[in-house]
C-alpha cells in the first residue's frame, strides 16, 4: 500500500492551499484516515463498485495481437467495462461514500476527457446531489459527448476560457469554487494530484484495478506479470494499476506519458522524462511541472484531453525518481496507431488516454520473450473519442452524415421556437 | 512603515507588475502615492493565481505578455521605493515563481529591493516557519492570511509568525467580489484581534467609500485591490488614479 508521510512522498506532495481551503482539507484527511483501515469500509466500498459499476472488471488476454507482436503475452485490465466507460468511476464511488458521511449536498469537479466529469454526474444523479462540473473551453469541443451526458444527467458544466483552456485551468477554476462553498461543497478531484489527502486518497480507491489484477494474474497466468503498463495524465489510473504491485520488485511498473507531436515545449505532455518537467508548486501540492524559467507553468498537447496536464501525481514523481517506476512517452501517431491495432485485432474500442498505455505497452511486450507476460490498464473505452478518431482517419461519409444531422437537430431548434412563438 | 493598531484607516493598493505595461506600474503608483495611498502590493502575475476572481486572474494573463515576472517585480520595487520613501511596498506573489528564484534569495533580494513585507496566498504559516529567523533579520515581514473558517489554534499559531499586520480575509471565496460588513464580520474580527496586537488588514471585497466607511474604527487597513485594477483596466492608470482620490475622500479618510 502506498502511505504518505504527513502528505509528503519524498520531496513531493504536500498541502499549499489558500488559508480558506485548510479545514476542509484536514477533515478529509481525518476521516481517511480513520476509514482506510477499516476493512467494513473497503468491503463496503468493493461492493458498491460491484452493484453499480460491474467489478471485477476482467483481465483480456490478447491471444491474436500477443502472436502477431511475437513478444510477450498481452492482456488487458478491462477499466473500459466499468460503469461510465472508465476507471474514472471508482475514484468518485469511493468519494461518494465520503460525501455521505460528510452529509455535504453540493459536490464540483474538474474534468479534462470529461470521463471524471460523467462519473462526477452520474454519481450526483444517484445520490440527489447537485454537481458542477468545470472543463476547459477547448476541451469542452473535443470531448463534446462527456458534455452532452454531464447536462442531461443533470450537471451544471461551466466551460472554463482562461489560459489555455484545459485541465490545469479546469482545477484552477474548481478550486476558486472551493474557496467560496468548501462548507457546503465537497470538491472530487478525479486524478491522484492535488494537496494532500487527494493524492493518497484518490490511489487508495484506485488500488483495486490492482488488487484485482494479482488476484487474476494468479489465476490466470498462475503467477504474478512480469510488467504493469498505464497511461499517465494525472496518475491515477497508473497508481491505481501499480499499488498492489509496489513491493514486488520483479514486476516493473511502466507509465507511459503524452509525447504530443514532438518533446518541444508546448507540445507534449511528458514530465517524469529528463529535461522535461522541474519542481515546482502549484494548485495546491509540489510536484514535477512543465514551466519555465520564472515559475508560470506551460503549455502542453496532447490528442488526449485526459493526458493533457502540465503536473503529476507526486506519487508518480517520486516513484519515477527512485527508479520504481519507469517512465515512458507515446506520441500523438503511435497512439492512433495503437488504437487502431487493437480495434481491428481484437475487437476492442479504447479510448485515446488508454491508447498510450497500449502503444507504449505493445513496444515493450514487442522485446520481450513469450514466455513473459505483460498486463495494460486499459483505463477507458473510445466511444467519447468518435469524433477524435474521425478525425484521424477523414471519411467524406462522417462529414456528409454530420451535415445531413446538423441540418436535422436545427430544424428541430427552429421548429421549437416557432411554437414558443 | 505598517500602521500602528488603532490607527485611523489606510488604503492599500495594487499593481499588478507588467498590467497595462511595465512602464505604466511607475507612472500608476505614482498616481497611487500622490492619491494618498501609501500601502501598495506589487503582484506577480501567475499563470495559475487560484485565491484570485477574474479581475486579478485576467490581469495576470495580460501582465506575463508584457514581461511580469520576480525580476521585474524586484527591479520595480527597487526604483518606487526610492522615488517614493514615505509609501510601503509589499511583495504579493503565489509560491511558485518564488520558489522556482529560491526562496532564500528572493526573501534576501525583496528585501534588498525595499520590500516591507509579503504576501503569499498559498504559502501556509508552516511553511514560513523554517524562515522567520531570516526573515525578522531582514525585516521582511509575512502578512499571513487568517480566514472565516481558520479556527482558533490556528489564528494563534499564525499569529505567532505574523509580522506587520494581520491580513483578513473579509469572506469565503476568491478576490473581486462585494463582502456583507454585518455583525457576523465584526464578531470576527474581534475573534482575531484576541490573538494579535499586530493591525488587521481587510481584504477581498472592498469596493466602494461606503466598504470603507464600514471598515473605518473596524480594521487599520482595507485592500482595495480588484476594483482599482478594473479602473485601470477601464479608465487608464491617470483616470484610475483622480478615482482613488475621490475614493478616499468620499471615505472620508483624506
Ligand atoms: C480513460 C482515461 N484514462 C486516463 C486518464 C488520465 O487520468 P489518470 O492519469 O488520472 O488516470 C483519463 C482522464 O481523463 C481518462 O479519461
Amino acid at each position: 500500500m502506498i502511505r504518505s508521510e504527513n502528505g509528503y512522498f519524498g520531496e513531493f506532495g504536500g498541502r499549499y492551499v489558500p488559508e480558506i481551503l485548510l479545514p476542509a482539507l484536514t477533515e478529509l484527511e481525518t476521516m481517511f484516515h480513520e476509514l482506510r483501515d477499516d476493512p467494513t469500509f473497503w468491503q463496503e466500498y468493493v461492493d458498491l463498485c460491484q452493484e453499480f459499476s460491474g467489478r471485477p472488471t476482467p483481465l483480456t488476454p490478447l491471444h491474436r495481437l500477443s502472436k502477431q507482436l511475437g513478444g510477450a503475452q498481452i492482456w488487458l485490465k478491462r477499466e473500459d467495462l466499468n460503469h461510465s466507460g472508465a476507471h474514472k468511476i471508482n475514484n468518485v464511488l469511493g468519494q461518494g461514500l465520503l460525501v455521505k458521511r460528510m452529509g455535504k449536498k453540493r459536490i464540483i469537479a474538474e474534468t479534462g476527457a470529461g470521463q471524471h466529469g460523467l462519473a462526477t454526474a452520474i454519481m450526483a444523479a444517484r445520490m440527489g446531489l447537485q454537481a458542477t462540473i468545470y472543463m476547459g473551453a477547448d476541451d469542452i469541443e473535443r470531448q463534446y459527448s462527456n458534455v452532452f451526458w454531464m447536462r442531461q444527467l443533470g450537471s451544471e458544466v461551466v466551460g472554463v476560457t482562461t489560459g489555455a483552456r484545459t485541465l490545469k485551468e479546469a482545477l484552477d477554476e474548481a478550486l476558486r469554487d472551493w474557496a467560496a462553498s468548501v462548507e457546503t461543497t465537497h470538491y472530487v478531484l478525479g486524478t491522484a494530484c492535488g494537496p494532500a489527502p487527494f493524492p493518497e486518497l484518490v490511489t487508495y480507491f484506485q488500488s483495486v484495478i490492482s488488487q484485482e489484477i494479482r488476484e487474476q494474474a494468479m489465476k490466470q497466468m498462475g503467477r504474478l506479470p512480469d510488467e504493469v503498463v498505464a497511461c499517465v495524465g494525472g496518475g491515477s489510473n497508473a497508481l491505481g494499476a501499480f499499488s498492489a504491485f509496489i513491493d514486488d520488485k520483479d514486476v516493473a511498473l511502466v507509465g507511459v506519458e503524452a509525447g504530443g507531436l514532438s518533446h518541444k515545449k508546448g507540445e507534449h505532455s511528458i514530465r517524469m522524462l529528463p529535461d522535461t518537467a522541474e519542481p515546482g508548486i502549484a494548485q495546491g501540492y509540489k510536484t514535477l511541472f512543465l514551466q519555465d524559467e520564472d515559475g508560470q507553468l506551460g503549455d502542453t498537447h496532447s490528442i488526449a484531453a485526459g493526458l493533457d496536464y502540465v503536473g503529476v501525481s507526486p506519487i508518480l514523481a517520486h516513484l519515477s525518481q527512485t527508479g520504481r517506476v519507469t517512465p515512458e512517452s507515446a506520441t500523438d501517431v503511435e497512439v492512433t496507431e495503437a488504437f487502431s491495432l487493437l480495434m481491428k485485432t481484437e475487437g476492442i474500442i479504447p479510448a485515446l488516454e488508454s491508447s498510450h498505455g497500449l502503444a507504449g505497452g505493445f513496444k515493450r511486450a514487442k522485446s520481450m520473450r513469450p514466455d513473459q507476460h505483460i498486463v495494460i490498464n486499459l483505463s477507458g473505452r473510445g466511444d467519447k473519442d468518435i469524433f477524435n478518431i474521425a478525425r484521424a482517419f477523414p471519411q467524406q461519409e462522417w462529414s456528409e452524415f454530420l451535415m445531413r444531422e446538423a441540418a436535422r437537430c436545427q430544424q428541430l431548434v427552429n421548429d421549437a421556437a416557432k411554437e414558443n412563438n | 512603515m505598517f500602521p500602528k493598531q488603532n490607527d485611523k484607516l489606510q488604503v492599500m493598493s495594487h499593481a499588478v507588475v507588467g498590467f497595462p505595461t511595465l512602464d505604466e506600474n511607475e507612472k500608476a503608483i505614482a498616481g497611487l502615492v500622490n492619491s494618498g495611498v501609501n500601502l501598495i502590493e506589487l503582484q506577480v502575475p501567475f499563470s495559475d493565481p487560484v485565491a484570485d476572481g477574474h479581475t486579478l486572474v485576467n490581469a495576470c494573463y495580460d501582465a506575463l505578455k508584457t514581461g511580469g515576472s520576480v525580476r521585474a517585480t524586484l527591479e520595480l520595487c527597487a526604483n518606487v521605493s526610492k522615488q517614493h520613501p514615505d509609501a510601503s511596498f509589499i511583495l504579493m506573489s503565489y509560491l511558485n515563481p518564488l520558489y522556482r528564484y529560491g526562496l532564500e534569495k528572493l526573501f534576501r533580494d525583496a528585501a534588498a529591493a525595499g520590500f516591507k513585507g509579503m504576501i503569499i496566498p498559498d504559502m501556509p504559516v508552516e511553511q514560513f516557519e523554517p524562515h522567520m529567523a531570516l526573515l525578522d533579520e531582514l525585516g521582511l515581514a509575512p502578512i499571513l492570511m487568517v480566514t472565516p473558517n481558520t479556527p482558533d489554534e490556528r489564528v494563534a499559531r499564525i499569529a505567532r509568525s505574523a509580522r506587520g499586520m494581520v491580513y483578513v480575509v473579509s469572506r469565503m471565496g476568491v478576490t473581486g467580489k462585494q463582502t456583507q460588513w454585518g455583525d457576523e464580520f465584526r464578531a470576527y474580527v474581534d475573534r482575531i484581534r484576541k490573538h494579535t496586537d499586530l493591525p488587521l488588514a481587510i481584504g477581498f471585497g472592498v469596493r466602494s467609500a461606503d466598504d470603507l466607511k464600514a471598515l473605518t474604527g473596524t480594521a487599520e487597513v482595507a485592500a482595495f485591490c480588484s476594483k482599482y485594477i478594473e479602473w485601470q483596466r477601464e479608465d487608464g492608470s491617470d483616470v484610475a488614479a483622480q478615482k482613488m482620490r475621490a475614493l478616499i475622500t468620499d471615505a472620508e479618510l483624506a
